[in-house]
């Protein structure tokens, strides 16, 4: 009882301004997402005010759409193929980082994060120029592009499997090796169940980074191939296509059901820890 | 061993092309041709800076950022202190899983969303045309600078909430209370005492955002409607448009120059930010 005495006092300490700006500021976030689900669901031409009623028609229409259902698969595929190379080489490098220590440690860190600091569309457009004179024949190809997701989203599961490793207790994996386990059976028995939500959550972030990646992007797209936010941006130069806003519709619900995940996961990682420590 | 992998592929994808960017923007200009021919001066670095149309487009991208990280601090501070000061867990996860989809959210799928709030048809000057507040002639909310600004926000406003709610979250709450039963009034209390212990958030918050919302592209082609002209787009035009590849390099490396220092700040902010562990 106290204790939730405590908690309302709490609350009530955030002052009115303050309040009112922080709803100000959930609108501003929040508004453009709920206007794409107006204009996916809306029965008319185009979304005005004062709205014309609910209907499906926008979003079977992005079920027949030549431009944009293939670019929405498009995007899952290279989502997919992004996460897998990702979580692979993001896990090894993290428990590197995490277990070993030798000298630049800092340093070697820093530079697998780098990607993160830099602007995408230098990154981009150093990629395109790399390929254009090194004659791999990646220039505008599905794996070149790859490639670019690849480095933009590593850095995320290199952090979250570097979280989940954190107070990670040495001793289990040895006590498994002097019981007679061999190195990968250890990793398989030990060290992967204690890192698993760490290398979900990183997973679930690299896809959720590469489908929604524009500026990498911008220089690497196959020119046949059409990533959902490219696609959508050249059709937003002209107009507002309400089976754009049908195709945000299923975006949106792959990024809120991603998040929910990754919540999950953050909470059964402290759970772990606890059990752990 | 376990980090070859790793290691050769970002030489090879991330240190090599960034290399030869650093490489092709110092050599002679080449239309259409990207290898490096090396034969190396300044020309590319003397057009940038001798022209007013590209340092004046580096200048406003700067001014552009700093604006927005300005307003995305206004609006981001109250937001993260309204998320860490809500013990209630259920609507403290709600309040995070909205601001984290809102952010991992593909930008231009919300740019829809503003560009159908903000148009001269868009659903603003709809209802503002319905209630009889303006007549005939929308307001001009999009297409401009301001519409950038307002793009803009929208776009880094997660980052600055995210830098702030870990650091707003620990402050000892024994601090504020001490403050106030010593006599100080609660806005007193939030200036003295919380807003100075926020101060390496705020620091890392207002970097981060400058630094994103100087490299965006779409957001101000979109909502810019190409009339506010920034560092990117001259990045895609000599590139896509020209294939003067020597040149969009030089560009590129101003701009990779100019986010480089702020994130080395940055890192410094959020190392004193996370009180000194990385």
């Amino acid at each position: 009882m106290a204790k939730g005495q405590v908690k309302v006092r709490r609350e009530r300490s955030v002052p009115v301004i303050m309040r009112v700006l922080a709803i100000v500021s959930l609108v501003l976030l929040l508004a453009p997402v709920v206007v794409v689900i107006l204009a996916g669901l809306n029965s008319g031409d185009h979304l005005t005010f004062p709205p014309d009623g609910l209907s499906l028609r926008w979003v079977v229409a992005f079920f027949r759409s030549g431009a944009f259902l293939p670019a929405y698969l498009f995007s899952l595929l290279l989502a997919l193929c992004t996460m897998f190379f990702s979580t692979i080489l993001g896990t090894m490098i993290a428990l590197v980082l995490a277990r070993n220590e030798f000298p630049g440690k800092q340093m070697a860190r820093a530079f697998f994060m780098a990607p993160l600091m830099l602007p995408g569309i230098v990154l981009g457009l150093a990629l395109y120029l790399f390929y254009l004179s090194s004659g791999l024949g990646l220039t505008r190809t599905m794996p070149g592009l790859v490639i670019g997701h690849v480095l933009v989203t590593c850095p995320y599961v290199i952090g979250t499997v570097n979280a989940s490793l954190v107070g990670f207790d040495k001793s289990y994996e040895e006590a498994a090796r002097s019981l007679g386990a061999g190195p990968l059976k250890t990793f398989r028995i030990i060290t992967l169940p204690i890192i698993s939500p760490g290398i979900i959550a990183g997973s679930v972030f690299s896809f959720i980074v590469s489908f929604g990646q524009f500026d990498v992007s911008l220089f690497l797209t196959p020119p046949d191939y059409n990533p959902l936010p490219i696609a959508l941006y050249s059709s937003l130069r002209y107009t507002f296509e309400p089976t754009a806003a049908a195709a945000g519709i299923f975006a949106i619900f792959l990024v809120v059901v991603s998040m929910l995940i990754t919540a999950r996961l953050t909470n059964l990682r402290k759970l772990a820890n606890v059990n752990f420590s | 061993m376990l980090a070859a992998p790793g290691t050769i592929f970002f030489i090879v994808f991330f240190v090599v092309p960034l290399a030869s960017l650093f490489l092709l923007s110092l050599d002679k200009p080449s239309l259409g041709n990207a290898s490096v021919q090396w034969m190396f001066d300044f020309r590319n670095f003397e057009r940038f800076f001798g022209r007013a149309i590209y340092y004046e487009a580096a200048l406003r991208s700067a001014g552009l950022a700093a604006l927005v990280s300005l307003i995305a601090l206004i609006l981001g501070y109250p937001l993260a202190f309204l998320i860490a000061k809500t013990t209630n867990v259920r609507r403290n996860t709600t309040l995070m899983i909205l601001v984290l989809s809102a952010m991992q959210l593909d930008m231009v799928i919300r740019l829809f969303g503003l560009m159908v709030l903000m148009g001269d048809v868009g659903l603003i000057n709809g209802f503002f045309r319905w209630s009889g507040l303006i007549g005939d002639q929308p307001l001009p909310l999009m297409y401009n600078f301001a519409g950038v600004v307002v793009g803009l926000v929208q776009f880094s406003l997660p980052f600055m909430v995210l830098s702030l709610v870990g650091v707003i979250q620990g402050i000892n709450p024994a601090l504020e209370e001490a403050a106030r039963s010593l006599g100080a009034t609660r806005s007193q209390t939030f200036w003295k005492v919380t807003i100075p212990m926020s101060m390496p958030g705020i620091l890392a918050g207002l970097l981060l955002v400058f630094a994103i919302s100087f490299s965006s592209y779409v957001v101000p082609t979109l909502m810019g409607g190409w009339t506010v002209v920034v560092l990117p787009i001259h990045i895609f035009q000599q590139v896509v448009e020209l294939g003067k590849w020597q040149f969009g390099a030089a560009i590129a490396v101003v701009m990779f120059a100019i986010s480089f220092i702020v994130m080395m700040i940055y890192q410094r902010a959020a190392v004193r930010a996370s009180g000194g562990r990385v």
